[in-house]
């Protein structure tokens, strides 16, 4: 199976007023394509650092971050982004949803970035994702209208619209509540399923944890198992 | 990118709502600067070319030639005023005339030069004794009294003044004379008994005591000599109101309708007109108007120039007509209760005053003599020529002119236009015949004339003792000349016509150019200057504006003004854009750090806050151009009063009917919105520079 992240000896350093935060130390770690991976630990341990890292947010202090085999250290911001567009999918803790725009539209917006779709493949593709996290009904309400749990199956969506190779998902249920929570894992689980996108998602919750096939565990920094 | 650009604008369009309260500030100041950039503009451009038109088609014409080695700047309108301004001379106008006219778009060429003289106004003692004179031939004993009261009024002015004089004079012999002769006339019997043609007392009157008093105050009048067929075909406003026009070859003077109304009317009549102005054109009543209730306040006690203007015929038609309208005198005396009927129907105020004006102007004006020059008269003016002597001419008024739209502003038409013979001749340039004359003098009295100063100071000092009426070299206060009366039958020296070749050569001060095409005046003036400098002529050339000094900057000045105050409305529109969006980055940072994670370029983010910005203003800004478009078609119905006289100037013509610019509807809109969006690109750069982990921030 061919590996959709490596990542080799990475750290990362922040700078905090006149001294430095060791966010992550040394971190070996391979994902292959078509994993459904969690990255768990408590807060503060630096799960957030190594999705932004592996999300091309931000450059490692150190060592080096492969996407589908491509060094990320020596991109400039433009092919960075470009990167995030085109290969990365992206699930927030809180939604991030755009709030002056409907459902649709927030769905459809990666794909307007990107260009080159027909509006019709546009609104294909979008009806068919709303159809698949169960939205079909809110495509016109603008966004603040909607449940937490709602919210979120629209940026699965969004996430998914372009369709990546690799969905990450920051403490994709911290705001939701446990049942909601679970059944927006059991949602990216089945788009894993059904697309073979790569999914790696933190959280510290181990309820959530459990629906992984695979476990990292991070503490201060460093991989304790995975 | 289309597609990007349409999702850009969508996304503004929804912020732009979100933020309304901010929008519609922004909005609301570049409407405003719209709206006052395009009504501003428009009505300057409008004034411009109203103001370029009165400037050009009075006087000034395009260009203005006038000596290089001139001592001050050449100012048609102002300057002049002050004292003299010299601008030297164009000793040979015909040589400049024919290089100007080598340029194809050189329309024509109008010699000019302009001056100031006193204008001789006779002595009041003098028109008394000639009234009074008549009064006792036709036996009006009503008259007489009158008369013989306003000469008892002079006698004791004079006693006054003679005192006065006598503290300076060295000449205590003709002091201690004048007073006698004073005295004797003060006398209760002198008067007293003059009821009769008494000769052996009038004359008495005539030599001895009109001569102590001096004229009335002089009045001074600008003129401008010209040729004035050239005149009338190059300046189209030039209209004659009164009298007939100065034909070719034909010396003589055209009054300025302006000069006339202000300085030369009765000043009964000029309280009457200041008072109706105000209140009808600038619509202010007399009560609680300080200037207004001083000319109310002057009215009544003017009844005495009318008085003095009646016969006993004029006089009890008058006094006849006030009781019709329920002024009844107390006295039962026709003069003394004619004095009491004009001092209380002088008496104006708010309610009466429309009445009254058209009362004085239907009934008393006729009956005085309105104006100080009529045409048809003889008038003398006086200058001091160059060398310092002083000069009169006297000149035929031919007739009253204005400039066609101008007739009440102050600044075209202060000039009375005179032929360019009468300008020489007060400005010094002496004719062949002065020439000849000196030259006999000369001959005659073996004079060794050095320069032209000595020259004309032995002509002009012989010519005195020799009877010559053109040329007067004593001074304006004291006359002693009782041989006055003669003089005036010998034929002056300066002739009534001219040949016209004269003023086809010879000296001017300036010269007017009009243009073919007045779009080219700069072109022009640059082929002009070379052709001068070829041909070795030291004149110098300025355009209207420059000619016309402050008054021809003033179109500048204001648009200094109002681009000013523009710029002051945009900094401050652009302080609150680039302020509102750096506050909108704050709040928006994880919106911004969300579209920047999952892809969208910097470029993105800040095209989409300009065209945040670039829509506020279009929006504002054409809602701006609309209102300046509907205000200015009204103005363009209605049209704007000029509130004074400068203002008239300037709107050539008593409303300004402003004209829509569409190029500067159309494109004013566009350009605001370009100005605000371009000056947003460093607060939107910085929106542009928040990272995509923002997005990451917990905070909602
Ligand atoms: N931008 C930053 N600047 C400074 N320190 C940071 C920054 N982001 C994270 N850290 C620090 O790095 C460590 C790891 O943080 P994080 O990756 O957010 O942990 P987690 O997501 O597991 O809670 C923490 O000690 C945190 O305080
Ligand atoms: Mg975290």
């Amino acid at each position: 199976m061919s590996q959709a992240v490596t990542i080799e000896h990475v750290s990362k350093v922040y700078p905090l007023g006149s001294t430095e935060v060791q966010a992550l130390r040394d971190i070996h770690l391979s994902f292959d394509t078509g994993e459904f991976t969690t990255v768990a630990g408590p807060s503060g341990c630096g799960k957030s650092t190594l999705l932004n890292l592996i999300g091309c947010m931000d450059t490692p202090s150190r060592g080096e971050v492969y996407i589908e085999g491509q060094p990320i250290s020596k991109l400039g911001d433009k092919e960075l982004t470009r990167l995030r567009l085109d290969k990365l999918g992206f699930i927030f803790q809180s939604f991030n949803l755009i709030p002056v725009l409907t459902v649709f539209q927030n769905i459809e917006f990666p794909l307007l970035i990107q260009g080159g779709f027909t509006s019709k493949e546009r609104s294909d593709r979008v009806r068919e994702l709303m159809e698949e996290v169960g939205l079909s009904a809110q495509a016109k309400q603008k966004s603040n209208a909607l449940s937490g749990g709602q919210r979120q199956r629209v940026a699965i969506a969004r996430a998914l619209v372009t369709r990546p190779r690799i969905v990450l998902a920051d403490e994709p249920t911290a705001n939701l509540d446990s049942a909601t929570g679970e059944r927006i894992i059991d949602l990216m689980k089945a788009v894993n399923q059904s697309h073979k996108t790569t999914f790696i998602f933190s959280t510290h919750d181990p309820l959530v944890m459990k629906h992984a096939t695979r476990i990292i565990r991070l503490r201060d920094g460093e991989v304790l198992e995975g | 990118m289309r597609e990007s650009l349409a999702l850009i604008i969508k996304v503004a369009f929804r912020n732009l709502w979100l933020y309304r309260l901010k929008s519609t500030v922004i909005a609301g100041l570049l409407c405003m600067g719209s709206f006052i950039g395009i009504v501003g503009l428009s009505l300057l451009h409008d004034v411009e070319h109203s103001m370029q038109d009165s400037i050009i088609s009075s006087v000034a014409g395009h260009l203005q030639a006038y000596s290089s080695k001139a001592k001050d700047d050449l100012a048609l309108f102002g300057g002049a005023f002050m004292g003299r301004a010299d601008v030297g001379t164009i000793p040979n106008l015909a040589s400049l005339r024919d290089v100007v006219k080598q340029n194809t778009n050189v329309a024509d060429f109008i010699p000019m030069g302009s001056d100031m003289a006193m204008l001789g106004r006779g002595n009041e003692l003098d028109e008394t004794l000639t009234s009074l004179r008549g009064a006792l031939k036709k036996g009006e004993t009503d008259i007489i009294a009158q008369r013989k009261d306003e000469l008892k009024f002079l006698f004791l002015q004079l006693e006054r003044e003679l005192t006065e004089r006598a503290k300076l004079s060295a000449d205590k012999e003709l002091m201690d004379r004048y007073r006698a002769d004073l005295n004797h006339a003060l006398e209760p019997d002198f008067l007293g008994t003059l009821n009769a043609l008494d000769e052996e007392k009038l004359l008495f009157l005539d030599t001895h005591i009109a001569p102590i008093s001096g004229e009335k105050q002089p009045i001074y009048l600008m003129y401008l000599g010209t040729d004035i067929q050239l005149f009338k075909q190059n300046f189209p406003k030039f209209k004659l109101v009164e009298g007939e026009p100065l034909g070719p070859g034909q010396r003589g003077i055209l009054i300025s309708y302006k000069v006339r109304e202000t300085q030369l009317k009765a000043v009964v009549a000029r309280l009457f007109d200041e008072l109706k102005k105000r209140i009808d054109r600038v619509r202010v009543p007399i009560k609680g108007d300080v200037e207004n209730e001083r000319a109310a306040a002057d009215l009544p006690k003017q009844y005495q120039q009318i008085l003095s203007s009646l016969d006993r015929h004029k006089a009890d038609v008058l006094s006849e007509f006030l009781k019709s309208i329920g002024i009844k005198p107390k006295s039962a005396e026709l003069i003394t209760g004619l004095k009491e009927q004009l001092q209380e129907f002088l008496q104006v105020d708010d309610t009466n005053f429309q009445e009254r004006y058209k009362q004085f102007y239907a009934q008393i004006a006729p009956k005085m003599k309105l104006y100080e020059i009529s045409p048809g008269e003889t008038i003398v003016l006086r200058s001091y020529t160059k060398s310092g002597y002083l000069k009169s001419v006297p000149l035929k008024v031919f007739g009253v002119y204005t400039f066609e739209g101008l007739e009440d502003s102050d600044l075209a038409g202060v000039m009375n236009i005179t032929d360019l013979i009468t300008f020489r001749e007060l400005y010094g340039e002496m004719n062949e015949e002065s020439k000849k004359e000196l030259e006999a003098m000369r001959v005659a009295s073996s004079t060794v004339v050095t320069d032209a100063a000595g020259a004309e100071d032995a002509l002009f000092g012989a010519g005195a003792s020799a009877s010559v009426p053109s040329v007067d070299t004593h001074p304006v206060e004291t006359k002693t000349d009782s041989k006055k009366k003669e003089i005036l039958h010998i034929k002056p020296v300066i002739s009534d016509v001219f040949p016209e070749s004269e003023i086809q050569k010879g000296l001017a001060l300036n010269g007017a150019i009009r243009l073919k095409d007045g779009s080219k005046i700069k072109e022009t003036r640059a082929e002009l200057n070379k052709l001068l400098k070829e041909a070795g002529i030291e004149a110098k050339l300025v355009d209207w504006q420059e000619a016309t000094g402050i008054v021809g900057q003033f179109a500048n000045i204001v648009r200094l003004v109002l681009i000013f105050a523009l710029g002051v409305i945009f900094l401050v529109a652009l302080v609150i854009i680039n302020n509102s969006i750096i506050v909108g980055t704050l709040n928006r940072t994880k919106e911004i750090g969300t579209m920047r994670a999952i892809g969208a370029q910097k470029s993105f983010v800040l095209g989409l806050f300009l065209a945040e910005t670039a829509i506020t203003g279009l929006i504002g800004s054409i809602i701006g151009a609309t209102l300046a478009t509907v205000f200015l078609f009204t103005l363009h119905i209605k049209g704007i009063p000029a509130p004074n006289d400068i203002v008239s100037f300037l709107f050539s013509g008593p409303r300004l009917y402003p004209t829509l610019q569409w190029n500067l509807v159309m494109t004013t809109p566009f350009v605001v919105s370009l100005v605000a969006t371009i000056a947003s690109i460093y607060a939107a750069r910085h929106a542009a520079h928040v990272k995509p982990a923002e997005a990451m921030q917990e905070k909602e």
